[in-house]
């Protein structure tokens, strides 16, 4: 992992006593509230419905075990005794007194954490894939290069104020998991054919009102040149870029309003003055960040999973295994998802208790690292394959065990109007519910990968464009409505969902989502035929009927 | 979102007025006392609001509180007719004492004493009704021009004042502020000490809150304040602090023009440009980069000193090879929130060269001015009291450390770990 050195550290502090001035002097008055907002943006800090929100940046989804145990101290000595993990690899805590969050980045900050850039109209918090340096199919490590543009976008002087927020992502294996395609700027590792590695860049991807899917604008640039070619993107969009209406203010809508070839033609002119210039990265940078993620010290081993014999001994376990382990490139090893979407709680949310306990986890398993991933979960990227039944035992007795991982049950939900000041609709119940009618085990085997999610409003922060089922929750004459779309894929082969039809009152969610799973299994060719394979093979139109079949 | 939305506008449905007085509340509940009224009177109810005070045992506070605000902020006091000598002496007092110019009695109207308390003792049989034409319609006339006023009332005084928050939203849309609400006895009593504040002459003969003289006694040692008003009586609050109607001003500015240069405020040579001046005579104005391109020979041909204006949206590449020209270039930010300039200015300093000044104009504010210095400005203009001040006592927050190389000055020695390097200093 990296560690921060005397320098990071420094930059961290100055910028927790420069957020302590705000707040003293908001507190006293000096800052009015306009003033003050995009300075607690640009540290986390959001007004929310009954408080104040901070969200704290966990850079490309990475964790030490004592990281979490601070994250479990801050929420049991600052909030109520939880934290709630987003959809962008950050934790957000719900209940923070302003007085006390100079205290809180204080605390954050004694174990290299901090806010900073969560919020506000800057480049984000940098994601990545939830099994970086442990997946079986990576080209290369991403996590070294997300440090990289973590640091070069910190309080990036020229990039604090652009048009709207500017998320990057990046993934080091060709199977996307980190949804690069939905981002302002997704990077793909690529191998060119001189056998180098370096990185295809994508731009004017994003969810909200208007999903776009992110446009190639170059397919290879070297880490030499990443950094200058990134500004160079950044500083078109900061220039032309549209501030004169918020909700078209992202980049995706320059890219289609401009056209990517407008676009690559003014990224390309820029890259043109400034490639070679101060912000060549040094192949000894590179290799010094990329010595903090230096392979671990992996036991040779050569266990495997025995399933059938699993299934008659342990059947928890088997399916706990089965859909809750992910191959690990090292032979006897496994990355483990810890869901956090117990059957009919809400996704995302961890207690202190939990937390203290996963941390415990890592340390013992994992090699001290944890990952938060996208999808709102925890992972433990590297456990030996006999220390599992141990995991999976401490699992259960923390009530995090569920074997649910990509399952209908592991849904994705924003805080909806429980929580959201923009809110149209609850997300959170109707995750429940539909997490209670298909909870039970033999429901979800027989159901497969069904990737559900849920926003409680058209800014989509709940990603329904992208699930496999999503459901978006709108006001129509003062009531609740849930409109459905199928469809919508993250992954490398990036699709966006289509509405359906009209939507449901909330308590007609579930049985809407049983006709179109009904419809599902009716319709697969095979067991092994997953929802997205079929709604590709056959199109909207038969769930469309099934959906509305009885008016 | 902009406060004026979430509380200016009509509202439409009560979901959104609730939203904004708990977005008021989230905002301003941990704030100071003075910085609640300071708020209010600066911010949320320019020249709308007005005070109430009964000039009773506690009201000092708050009148003081108010003048260090602003002395002439409307203060009405409710004169029933049926106050103690003592009190109309103390309200006198503490004119004089705290230079406040806009105290104004009100009155009940004749026509209702003539009506509906002939013999003055009203007070007696239905001190709702006394309340009522003594209190609540003198008031209910004087603030009708209001969108908001001060009261003192503090969570501790009465049991139903429990969860008082500092704003209130009245049903008619208007704001009540209460500054004082999480003040308890005993920092009334610290304050009051603190400013060495004039004591209602009842006080130390043991009344605690002082209404009318009918219907207030001593209470005693320990007991709650306010039982000693309408003793004997089942009513615990009066009429005025039920509700009025209005609407909200929008948050004011005040503007002033100073250029900010070398580490202190100096004499600014240049004027605003005016549109229709004629090239040939311009001078020592910012002349807008599309005005000087539709005129370039004219304004290169002047030999008159002038300045450059870009604005967001204008490309400095047009004028690139004429920088040179300009004593001055004026980088526009008309909102803090518009980062444009920041692109516009590395530009200008980086790309083209330009060395000479380099102004921030706009809305130039303290929190902005490290990343304007990064990019290479070297002159603010300076329209906002706190950052004058900030700048004066070279008080700006700013992490001296940067990850980045950016600007003329910061490309890095190569000694360094990449990019990192340390404020230089400004
Ligand atoms: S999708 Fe809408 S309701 Fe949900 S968190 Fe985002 S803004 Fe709030
Ligand atoms: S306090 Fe008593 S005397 Fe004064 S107005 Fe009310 S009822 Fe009448």
């Amino acid at each position: 992992m990296y560690r921060y050195d005397e320098f990071d550290t420094q930059f961290v502090k100055g910028r927790v006593a420069q957020f302590r001035d705000q707040v003293n002097r908001r507190l006293t008055g000096e800052l009015n509230e306009d003033q003050f907002r995009p300075l607690r943006l640009m540290n986390g800090l959001y007004l929310q419905l009954h408080a104040y929100m901070l969200r704290v940046a966990v850079p490309y989804g990475t964790l030490s075990s004592r990281q979490l145990h601070k994250l479990a101290h801050i929420a049991r000595t600052y909030d109520r005794g939880y934290g709630h993990f987003t959809t962008r690899q950050n934790i957000q805590f719900n209940w923070p007194r302003l007085k006390d969050v100079p205290e809180i980045l204080d605390e954050l900050a004694s174990v290299e954490m901090h806010a900073i850039q969560t919020s506000g109209n800057c480049i984000r918090n940098v994601t990545t894939d939830q099994f970086a340096g442990a997946a079986a199919d990576e080209i290369i490590d991403p996590r070294p290069v997300g440090e990289i543009i973590r640091q070069w976008s910190s309080i990036h002087p020229e990039f604090t104020y652009l048009p709207r927020k500017f998320k990057i992502a990046l993934t080091g294996a060709p199977n996307d998991r980190a949804a690069v395609k939905f981002h302002d700027i997704g990077l793909m590792a690529q191998q060119n054919e001189q056998g180098e590695i370096g990185w295809k860049v994508l731009v004017g991807g994003g969810l909200g009102r208007t999903p776009m899917i992110a446009k190639t604008v170059r397919d290879f640039v070297t880490h030499e040149d990443l950094l200058a070619y990134l500004e160079s993107i950044l500083r078109v969009y900061n220039r032309y870029g549209r501030r004169d209406n918020k909700y078209k203010a992202r980049v995706k809508i320059l890219v289609h309003e401009e056209g990517i070839e407008t676009i690559r033609e003014q990224v390309e002119a820029e890259f043109a003055e400034i490639q070679g210039g101060v912000l060549t990265l040094p192949q000894e940078e590179l290799d010094r960040i990329t010595a903090y993620f230096a392979p671990l010290e992996f036991k040779p081993s050569n266990a495997t999973f025995d399933l059938p014999k699993l299934k008659a001994e342990n059947p928890g376990l088997s399916r706990f295994v089965m859909l809750n382990a992910h191959e690990h490139r090292q032979p006897g090893y496994t990355s483990i998802t810890i869901s956090l979407k117990p059957i009919g709680g809400v996704p995302g949310d961890a207690t202190a208790d939990q937390m203290d306990a996963v941390a415990e986890l890592a340390k013992a398993y994992s090699f001290d690292e944890l990952r938060v991933t996208h999808e709102q979960n925890l992972v433990l990227p590297h456990v030996a394959i006999e220390d599992v039944p141990a995991v999976y035992a401490e699992l259960q007795r923390i009530g995090l065990a569920e074997a649910n991982a990509g399952q209908i049950t592991d849904i994705i939900a924003c805080p909806g109007l429980d929580f959201c000041a923009l809110a149209n609709a609850r997300s959170i119940p109707i995750a429940q519910e539909i997490s209670k009618r298909f909870g039970t085990p033999e429901k979800q085997s027989e159901i497969g990968e069904l990737k559900i999610k849920i926003s409680g409003c058209i800014n989509a922060c709940g990603h329904h464009h992208v699930g496999h089922i999503g459901i978006l929750g709108v006001e129509k004459k003062g009531t609740e409505l849930y409109q459905i779309t199928v469809g919508g894929d993250a992954t490398e082969d990036a699709a966006v969902g289509n509405i359906l039809g009209r939507g449901f009152i909330a308590e007609e969610v579930p049985d809407a989502i049983q006709r179109l799973v009904d419809k599902y299994l009716g319709e697969r060719a095979n067991d092994n035929e997953t929802f997205i394979q079929v709604v590709k093979r056959l199109g909207q139109e038969p769930f469309k009927e099934a959906l509305y079949a009885n008016g | 979102m902009q406060m004026a939305e979430m509380i200016g506008a009509a509202p439409v449905r009560d979901k959104l007025r609730a939203l904004g007085i708990v977005a008021l509340n989230g905002m301003f509940d941990e704030n100071d006392a003075e910085s609640v009224l300071r708020t209010a009177a600066d911010e949320l109810l320019t020249g709308e609001l007005a005070v109430v005070s009964s000039f009773g045992a506690d009201s000092v506070v708050l009148l003081h509180l108010v003048s260090q605000v602003n002395k002439d902020l409307p203060v009405y006091f409710l004169e029933t007719g049926k106050h103690f000598d003592e009190t109309l002496d103390y309200v006198e007092t503490l004119k004089e004492r705290l230079g406040l110019t806009q105290v104004e009695a009100l009155r009940p109207s004749n026509a209702d004493l003539a009506r509906f308390d002939p013999n003055g003792d009203l007070w007696e049989s239905d001190p709702d009704s006394c309340c009522h034409i003594r209190k609540t319609e003198p008031l209910n006339e004087a603030l009708k021009q209001y969108g908001g006023w001060v009261t003192g009332r503090k969570r501790f005084q009465t049991s139903e004042r429990g969860v008082l928050p500092h704003f209130e939203l009245t049903s008619d849309d208007r704001i009540k502020i209460n500054p004082l609400a999480y003040w308890g006895e005993e920092e009334i009593a610290a304050y009051k000490a603190k400013y060495d504040l004039p004591e209602h002459p009842l006080f130390s003969e043991g009344y605690k809150s002082i209404g009318c003289a009918p219907c207030t006694s001593a209470v005693a040692e320990g007991e709650d304040p306010r039982s000693g008003r309408w003793r004997g009586l089942n009513k615990a609050e009066c009429g005025i602090h039920f509700d009025f109607n209005g609407r909200i001003a929008n948050p004011v500015a005040a503007k002033h023009l100073t250029l900010f240069r070398d580490g202190k405020f100096i004499d600014d040579p240049f004027k605003e440009f005016e549109e229709g001046t004629d090239p040939a005579s311009a001078r020592y104005v910012h002349v807008p980069l599309p005005e000087f391109l539709a005129h370039r020979d004219a304004y290169l041909a002047s030999p008159h000193p002038l300045g450059l204006l870009v604005s967001p949206g204008d490309k400095v590449e047009d004028a690139a090879a004429d920088l040179k020209r300009f004593a001055s270039i004026a980088i526009k930010f008309p909102a803090f929130t518009d980062g444009r300039g920041y692109s516009s200015a590395r530009l200008v300093v980086e790309r083209y060269g330009y060395t000479k000044e380099v102004r921030a104009v706009g809305d130039v504010l303290a929190d902005q001015i490290p990343l304007m210095r990064r990019c290479g400005i070297n002159a603010l203009v300076v329209t906002h009291d706190a950052t004058r001040k900030a700048l004066e006592e070279g008080a700006l927050a700013e992490v001296a450390l940067f990850y980045q190389p950016v600007g003329a000055t910061e490309v890095p020695a190569g000694t360094r770990p990449f990019l990192r390097r340390a404020a230089a200093n400004q």
